[in-house]
């Protein structure tokens, strides 16, 4: 419980940190709003003018606390360019973003918990040979070439998957998903061989273990004691993996999101950097802030589920 | 060293054949651990990379911003051995020109990055206290934003040099370096040669520097082998979204970010750069691989 | 005659390690009946612990056996068995109880759970039937409150609770073979013969055989019917128990004798290890193995392996052995 308050109070001090510093960056730095909005040839006075229309002649410290009184009233202020609400522009597109990710860590999962097995049955073994050298080649493939690669193929070549666009949900579910599978896919590619690793090393040493010999001599078959006997117990530092690769998934997104013009949270920071549209820019990456330590919590949560030590604390020792 | 091919049918009552079989067993040891070819066609690819990009003057070919009337996004033809872009220009002269970018950033950025994480790292770990609780919350933080929109803030605010890219990109090297040389410098500042030299009155540089620096270097000079490949996606990636340096300097992400939108009429302009940036990225990570195991070889599991 | 449920013969199992071939098991036969209990003792390496994974024919990969090294079982010959037919016949005919139940139960599944999936895989049982059998094994085995208990996770419980559920998980099935490794070893002392007196019973219920392995005389005696005593992976003496301990012929098993802890011991004390340690497996010295540590070895003694032979059911592998000190 004491743990679990200092970690409470780091996450606090850190989102502080975090969008203070961005606050910083997008406000005292050059390249000040007020210029790009004047327009190219504008006069100082005009400049000027709207810096006080904004607000932006006062401290900048003034200004950031005012601005996190309203994150938490959800006025996460008014996008420069497009005069959208940013807590709506954010949490509109979220939702699309968060799909993406959700279907890339399902893809990774898929491939790394059977691959991340077979090479952990046999180290050293022809299929850990093959696997690894799959990784070795996998993490050598950033996403952005994947999903050119993807495209090439399963677009432009086959046929089979559009290469672009979204679908909302409410166009059914394989609408929905169709152009979403080689976005996801991109992400997957990159994504599962870390977790496949870390599975391996894991399930390796789990699988020395006498409960393993137990189930063995249980006449248990050997796909059972990988998947009912070992998994649980090998995942763990898989699952911590998953809540750390949120933040890398997110950066990928970004990119990923631009290639096939998915309407995400991703695509409107890539917009709001193009444009300097620096409201927007501040809440998407408190938004981004935000979801991180959210999946790290969820990750002590998915913890509880995995190992009955922690679930049933309270009723022994 | 013992002959090593009779020792395989030795018998076990005889003394000197159970030598043999030490021997083979350590020579087989040896073999293992040597470079293999795992080591040296990836690092053939990467000399001839580097030569290419370095002396990419002495080639004679065309100006990578030159453009060609008669050949506009052309396939590969007289002239021009990979063809050329959309603007007309030659594509094998731009993904060289462009491989001097992902090679000065690759190797930049992480020597950036793990320096100024070294130092961090070191006084956190040294000094412990308030500096260290500040700098874990300036890393953790750090980690908590996503490594590209790092970049991307700092594209926007500083602007795209081919050095503010360096530095922006070295600077997300520094959590992960600060964390190992912290835990070092933890485990190296209590032992007994560290407190000598402190009762000898050296001072806290003169120990960090002289008894502490040697025995974290090789963890992070092995770290940086790790990063250079690291480097040069994130590089191959800012440049896709054009945020690195600034157009019409080539970059292999550049050109494939531009390829892309031909990718149905000339698949070529994005595929060679592609294929020549998953080959070097592959055979930095492998040699870096192979380095890495012989260092931790050497130094018996420091790593 | 009762019964032979257990038949080895010649059975070799080496490991291939970075030093060379180790013999962990080095050609120990005997025959195992219906009822009866054999008890295995050695000192700590002696290859216990490979013979009884030999006999389950659960090695790892490094392990070299030997052809004409044989197992049968119910008169069915392990040896010829695809790893399939084995997985058959693990459970339902032979099952093993491991030494340390701290570490042999699997710690994210419920013990119920653990218990329930022998059943439904071996003898097809349903969810339900399956898991009130659970609830019956437990009582058997004496667990107090077997239907709280079913549903919990192995660190819920004490490491003597953990050991009957292992018996429990081991007896669900009824095999014909039951091996112990060392069931007591890891426990308290106070438990130790709770759980011995749970596995004699349950043998002589359930009409099974049982290899009950132990590095302590002290465990063998009132429970065995006959004792193989090993050394550096052979069978060193082999006797009916009282036999064995009345008329002892191999020093090495005097020793062990010499070593049981004695009523009249302080608790707790350490017990005399023999002197000296016991044989590099990879390099064995030439003749018997004991005799570098032997009180009675002469020059006689490093000529040959002795063979293991005797009278009748008493055998041993000794060329000066105890009790003919005059003849010789
Ligand atoms: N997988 C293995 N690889 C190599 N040697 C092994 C292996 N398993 C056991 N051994 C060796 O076999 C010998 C006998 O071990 P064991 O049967 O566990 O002894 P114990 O009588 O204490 O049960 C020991 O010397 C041990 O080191
Ligand atoms: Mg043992």
């Amino acid at each position: 419980m004491r743990y679990l308050l200092y970690r409470l109070r780091r996450l606090a001090i850190v989102l502080a940190a975090v969008t203070f510093v961005t606050f910083l960056l997008v406000n005292v730095l050059p390249g000040d709003v007020a210029y790009e909005m004047a327009g190219m040839d504008s006069s100082e006075e005009e400049v000027q003018e709207i810096r006080e229309e904004l607000g932006l002649d006062r401290p900048v410290v003034i200004r950031y606390f005012e601005w996190v009184g309203g994150v938490f009233v959800g006025d996460w202020g008014t996008s420069f360019i497009s005069s959208e609400d940013v807590w709506h522009a954010v949490t509109d597109r979220f939702p699309v973003s968060f799909e993406l990710m959700l279907l890339a860590q399902i893809l990774a999962l898929a491939m790394a918990i059977p691959a991340g097995m077979a090479s952990a049955f046999r180290p050293n073994g022809r299929a850990d040979r093959i696997i690894g050298a799959l990784a070795f080649a996998s993490v050598s493939m950033p996403s952005f070439m994947t999903a050119i690669l993807l495209i090439f193929v399963f677009a432009l070549g086959l046929g089979w998957l559009p290469a672009t666009g979204y679908e909302p949900l409410s166009s059914g579910l394989w609408a929905n998903l169709k152009p979403m599978i080689l976005p996801a896919l991109s992400l997957a590619l990159v994504e599962w061989t870390i977790l496949m690793r870390t599975l391996r090393v894991e399930m390796i040493s789990v699988l020395q273990e006498n409960y393993i010999a137990l189930a063995r001599a249980k006449g248990m078959s050997n796909l059972r004691i990988l998947w009912v006997h070992a998994l649980r117990p090998s995942s763990f530092s898989m699952i911590t993996l998953l809540g750390l690769q949120v933040a890398r998934l997110l950066g990928g997104t970004i990119i990923i999101e631009q290639i096939f013009g998915i309407p995400g949270v991703g695509r409107l920071l890539i917009h709001a950097v193009y444009t300097r549209d620096f409201v927007v820019i501040q809440g998407c990456v408190t938004f981004f802030a935000l979801a991180f330590v959210t999946a790290n919590f969820l990750v002590d949560i998915a913890y509880a589920w995995l190992d009955p030590r922690v679930r049933t604390r309270g009723s022994h020792g | 060293m013992a002959d090593v091919t009779s020792s395989g049918n030795a018998d076990k009552d005889d003394g000197k054949p159970q030598i043999d079989r030490n021997a083979l067993a350590i020579a087989m040891h040896r073999k293992s651990r040597s470079f293999g070819l795992y080591f040296w066609i990836p690092m053939i690819w990467l000399i001839i990379v580097a030569v290419a990009c370095v002396f990419a003057p002495l080639w004679g070919l065309p100006p990578a911003d030159e453009i060609d009337w008669a050949y506009i996004q052309s396939p590969p033809v007289e002239g021009h051995p990979l063809g050329t872009d959309n603007l007309g220009r030659d594509l094998l002269s731009r993904i060289i020109y462009g491989g001097r970018v992902s090679l000065t950033v690759g190797f930049a950025a992480p020597f950036i990055g793990v320096g100024l994480g070294l130092i961090l790292g070191m006084i956190a770990g040294y000094y412990r206290g308030w500096a260290d609780e500040v700098i874990g919350i300036m890393i953790d933080a750090w980690l908590a934003i996503p490594g590209l929109v790092i970049l991307l803030l700092f594209s926007v605010v500083f602007g795209g040099s081919l050095f503010m890219v360096c530095l922006s990109l070295g600077l997300l090297f520094i959590p992960t370096a600060a964390r190992i040389t912290r835990a070092a410098t933890l485990n190296y500042a209590g032992r007994e040669f560290v407190l000598a030299a402190k009762a000898m009155g050296a001072s806290d540089f003169r120990i960090l520097r002289k008894e502490v620096f040697p025995n974290i270097i090789w963890p992070l000079i092995a770290f940086v082998l790790i990063d250079i490949p690291i480097a040069i996606v994130i590089e191959g990636a800012l440049s896709f979204l054009g945020l690195s340096v600034k157009a019409p300097t080539p970059s292999w992400g550049g050109i494939i970010a531009e390829g892309r939108e031909v990718l149905s009429t000339s698949p070529h302009i994005a595929l060679y750069p592609t294929l020549v940036m998953f080959l070097t990225v592959l055979c930095f990570n492998l040699v870096g691989d192979a380095i890495r195991r012989r260092l931790a070889d050497v130094r018996e599991g420091a790593i | 005659m009762g019964e032979i449920i257990l038949d080895v013969r010649n059975q070799r199992t080496a490991f291939a390690t970075a030093r060379g071939m180790l013999n962990a098991v080095d050609g120990v036969s005997f025959t195992l009946e219906r009822g009866k209990t054999l008890g295995v003792v050695g000192e700590s390496g002696s290859g216990k612990s490979v013979l009884s994974r030999s006999v389950m024919r659960l090695l790892p990969g490094n392990s070299v056996v030997p052809s004409d090294s044989k197992v049968i079982l119910n008169g069915k010959d392990l040896t010829r068995l695809s790893e399939t037919e084995l997985r058959r016949l693990r459970g339902p005919e032979m099952a093993i109880v491991f030494q340390d139940p701290m570490t042999s139960l699997n710690p994210v599944l419920s013990i119920g759970k653990q218990i329930m999936e022998v059943l439904m895989f071996h003898m097809g049982m349903k969810k339900g039937p399956a898991k009130e059998k659970a609830v019956e094994l437990l009582r058997a085995v004496g667990l107090p409150q077997p239907d709280v208990r079913v549903n919990q996770y192995p660190h819920q419980l004490s490491g003597g609770m953990r050991q009957r559920v292992a018996i429990a998980i081991a007896i669900a099935c009824e095999p014909d073979l039951l091996i112990a490794d060392e069931p007591t070893t890891a426990l308290d002392v106070t438990v130790q013969a709770e759980i011995l007196d749970l596995l004699q019973r349950m043998v002589k219920e359930r009409n099974m055989a049982m290899i009950l392995i132990t590095h302590d005389m002290g465990v063998v005696a009132g429970r065995c019917d006959e004792v193989a005593v090993m050394y550096a992976g052979r069978i060193v003496e082999k006797a009916p128990v009282r036999e064995l301990f009345n008329n002892t012929r191999m020093p090495y098993t005097a020793a062990l004798l010499s070593s049981i802890p004695k009523v009249t011991d302080p608790p707790h004390r350490k017990l005399d290890a023999i002197e000296g340690r016991p044989p590099d497996l990879i390099n064995p010295p030439q003749g018997c193995p004991f005799a570098p540590r032997c009180k009675f070895a002469g020059p006689e003694c490093e000529e040959q392996v002795p063979p293991l032979e005797g009278p009748g059911a008493h055998q041993y592998a000794c060329v000066k052995p105890l009790g003919e000190e005059v003849a010789a």
